[in-house]
């Protein structure tokens, strides 16, 4: 027998089957790359389980997620084909493709990849709760955050990021509505004005101009939004990976920056961090010194005409009435534009009558609840209303 | 089957002053092997960039770069008509009783087309190493265009036609994760995640860089960097401040570091008000106990 051809062939079957296997734990693996891979691996030369694994890995991952992902994968993937075909040969734990075989291989021919299908087959079926997560989506929506059950959290955390995700895009492709003349555009200028021999008779100007928002976030973590939280850093979370011009706070008797904690890429990680870096979560309320704190030091860099601030909390401050008052006045002064998200504007008749809430009022320019993923897909529509003053 | 090639890349990189490892040395054999454009992520100041310049070193070719900024566009990345050039051609031209479809023909020529790097890097003289760098700033739409460059490998001017590459550039992009990038353009890419460097590695880069520095010192600088980056700063320092932070003690003459040295020379490091006010609030006495401690 051909020993190139059978190490080939091994080779090609293994590597199908562990494409098949990262094609379940979510990476976007074709024909294309397998063949690619494949290409690679003999440009390169096997002659380590090493380098083997360097070249699917710099072949198939495609993000740090997937390469921890690959990684872990790899291990168990060879020595589950280890243990399914190379009883005798204990000393490798490379599959047949060796690169000095010593005579035929003595691996049986099907029996290794067989079980090995078997056991992705397996891994395959744990997948199988998507289609009920999504029938589930529409009760999910209308649902107060605070009565979910711990099963239904981890639902609605890949819908946030859905939503999120979908608002990103649309506040980026916001365009100005503008009809003062933009820049002058020398190209469309030149090409108009051809015809006349190269005279310059007609002036065109490029109008339409594509603005960025940048937005600010403000959370309350306290006590009193203990039941919200989750839910509102999942979001912000998945927001800030999507759409990077946002600055995100969080208070609740102090201010923490916590933009750079949540470009992580795992929201455990995420939660974790916060912790360390928040010590009082949950604790109580000072929605004006914690403002306040917040234009100390960052309202002059952070705020500016294109800046959204967006404050989610319930408004109930523990502190002096007259700070709040003060910091929103500023903030109005220095932004665009102030959306306070309350989760407690949801339920039925109710009134901000909490001093906080009522003396923040008058600076907000849009009040709306956060309480529901409903609620938060309304945000789209809010920020797509809100209007750039011009001074 | 070993392979020569990768050796000669790794020798190649560390000639050039270039610290390396095997993940590295595997991603730049594959990509200029298979033609894939190659993806680097990482933090802020690790060497991506250098990534691309050692490699051109490398293959001796040369390098052509792409800053990518928001707003940046097709006229920026790809060409641009010397609109000055053609308006002055014309002119002088006026009594030559050419007709306009004449002077339309010369005008859209070569000669008026300026060529930015992304035509200049396909139409280059032999295949260059084409750098797009930090490509998160970019747009998204400018994404969509530059995958479209980067499978076709031509560009079509309506006045002239389609150009088509005459040498396919080995593309390296570089992003520093300020936005995701879209999946299309990971698909398209060879993904290499650069981590900072372990204190070795970093040593080594301080030593090749900085020679003749203390080797104290050097160990010192390393060991207080790898600290400061642990203590999750808004800003992490990079493999840049490192260098530039041994340089200066170099220069300063020190030969160890001290409280009263790092207080000075904090700025070189660290470049965030915060950061350096909780270095110095919290950590400082600290940090500067552990690393005298460890390098003796």
């Amino acid at each position: 027998m051909d020993v190139f051809t059978t190490e080939h062939t091994e080779l090609s079957a293994n590597l199908v089957s562990f494409c098949r296997l990262l094609r379940r734990h979510g990476l976007a693996v074709g024909v294309g790359e397998q063949a690619e891979t494949l290409r690679a691996l003999e440009a390169a030369g096997v002659t380590n389980p090493a380098r083997f694994r360097l070249v699917l890995r710099t072949m198939l991952a495609k993000s740090v997620r997937e390469q921890k992902i690959l990684d872990g994968l790899f291990d168990s993937y060879w020595r589950n084909a280890h243990a399914a075909g190379n009883d005798d040969t204990a000393e490798s734990t490379l599959p047949p493709i060796a690169e000095t075989p010593t005579g035929p291989l003595e691996v049986p021919q099907n029996r290794p990849i067989a079980s090995l299908t078997d056991w992705v087959d397996e891994a395959e079926e744990s997948g199988e709760e998507g289609m009920a997560a999504y029938s589930a989506a529409e009760v999910l929506s209308r649902k107060d955050f605070s009565s979910f059950s711990a099963d239904e959290m981890y639902q609605v955390a890949g819908l946030v990021n859905t939503i999120a995700q979908a608002l990103a895009t649309r506040i980026s492709r916001r365009y100005r509505q503008n009809t003062r003349r933009g820049r002058l555009d020398f190209r469309g200028t030149f090409r108009r004005n051809l015809r006349r021999g190269g005279e310059i008779v007609e002036l065109i100007h490029r109008n339409r101009k594509l603005l960025k928002l940048n937005l600010v976030l403000l959370i309350d973590v306290s006590q009193s939004m203990d039941y919200y939280n989750r839910f509102l850093v999942q979001f912000i979370f998945a927001f800030q990976n999507a759409y990077r011009r946002i600055e995100s706070f969080v208070f609740s008797t102090s201010l923490h920056r916590v933009t750079d904690i949540l470009k992580k890429d795992n929201f455990n990680d995420v939660l974790e961090a916060l912790s360390d870096r928040v010590p009082d979560w949950s604790g109580g309320t000072r929605i004006g010194s914690s403002l306040q704190a917040f234009l100390d030091r960052y309202g002059d860099d952070r705020l500016n005409q294109k800046t959204i601030v967006l404050i989610l909390s319930d408004g109930w401050d523990t502190g002096e009435i007259e700070r709040l008052e003060d910091a929103m006045r500023t903030i109005q002064h220095k932004a665009a534009s102030i959306i306070w998200l309350n989760p407690l504007s949801g339920s039925a008749g109710y009134e901000p009558t909490c001093r906080g809430m009522e003396a923040a009022l008058p600076y907000v320019d849009i009040f709306a609840s956060a309480h529901n993923l409903e609620s938060l897909r309304a945000l789209a529509r809010h920020l797509a209303r809100v209007q750039i003053r011009r001074r | 089957m070993e392979n020569s090639e990768l050796d000669r890349i790794q020798n190649q990189l560390e000639k050039r002053g270039y610290v390396t490892d095997a993940s590295i040395v595997m991603s730049v054999f594959l990509s200029t092997t298979l033609h894939k454009p190659l993806l680097l992520e990482g933090p802020a100041g690790v060497g991506k960039t250098e990534v691309a310049k050692v490699m051109a070193a490398a293959m001796d070719t040369d390098l052509i770069r792409l800053q990518c900024y928001e707003g940046l566009d097709v006229n920026t990345a790809l060409y641009e008509w010397n609109y000055q050039h053609q308006l002055l051609h014309i002119k002088l031209g006026e009594q030559s009783g050419k007709s306009v479809a004449q002077k339309e023909t010369e005008i859209f020529g070569e000669a008026f087309l300026l060529k930015r790097p992304l035509l200049a890097a396909i139409t280059h003289c032999r295949p260059p190493v084409l750098l797009i760098d930090e490509l998160d700033r970019a747009d998204e739409e400018f994404e969509s265009f530059l995958l479209e460059i980067l499978s076709d490998w031509q560009v079509s001017i309506p006045e002239i036609g389609t150009i088509s590459a005459t040498h396919i550039p080995s593309v390296v992009v570089t992003s520093n994760r300020t936005r995701e990038l879209s999946d299309a353009v990971r698909r398209r890419c060879l993904y290499l995640w650069i981590e900072y460097p372990s204190l070795e590695k970093e040593l080594a880069i301080v030593r090749s860089k900085v020679p003749g520095i203390d080797e104290r010192l050097g160990t010192q600088i390393c060991q207080f960097m790898r600290r400061l980056r642990e203590l999750k700063l808004g800003k992490s320092p990079g493999v840049a401040e490192t260098l530039d932070w041994a340089m200066a003690l170099v220069a300063l003459h020190r030969t160890a570091l001290d409280l009263e040295t790092i207080e000075e020379t904090l700025g070189l490091v660290c470049k965030n008000r915060d950061d350096i006010a909780a270095i110095r609030l919290k950590f400082l006495p600290e940090l500067v106990d552990a690393v005298t401690a460890e390098a003796g």
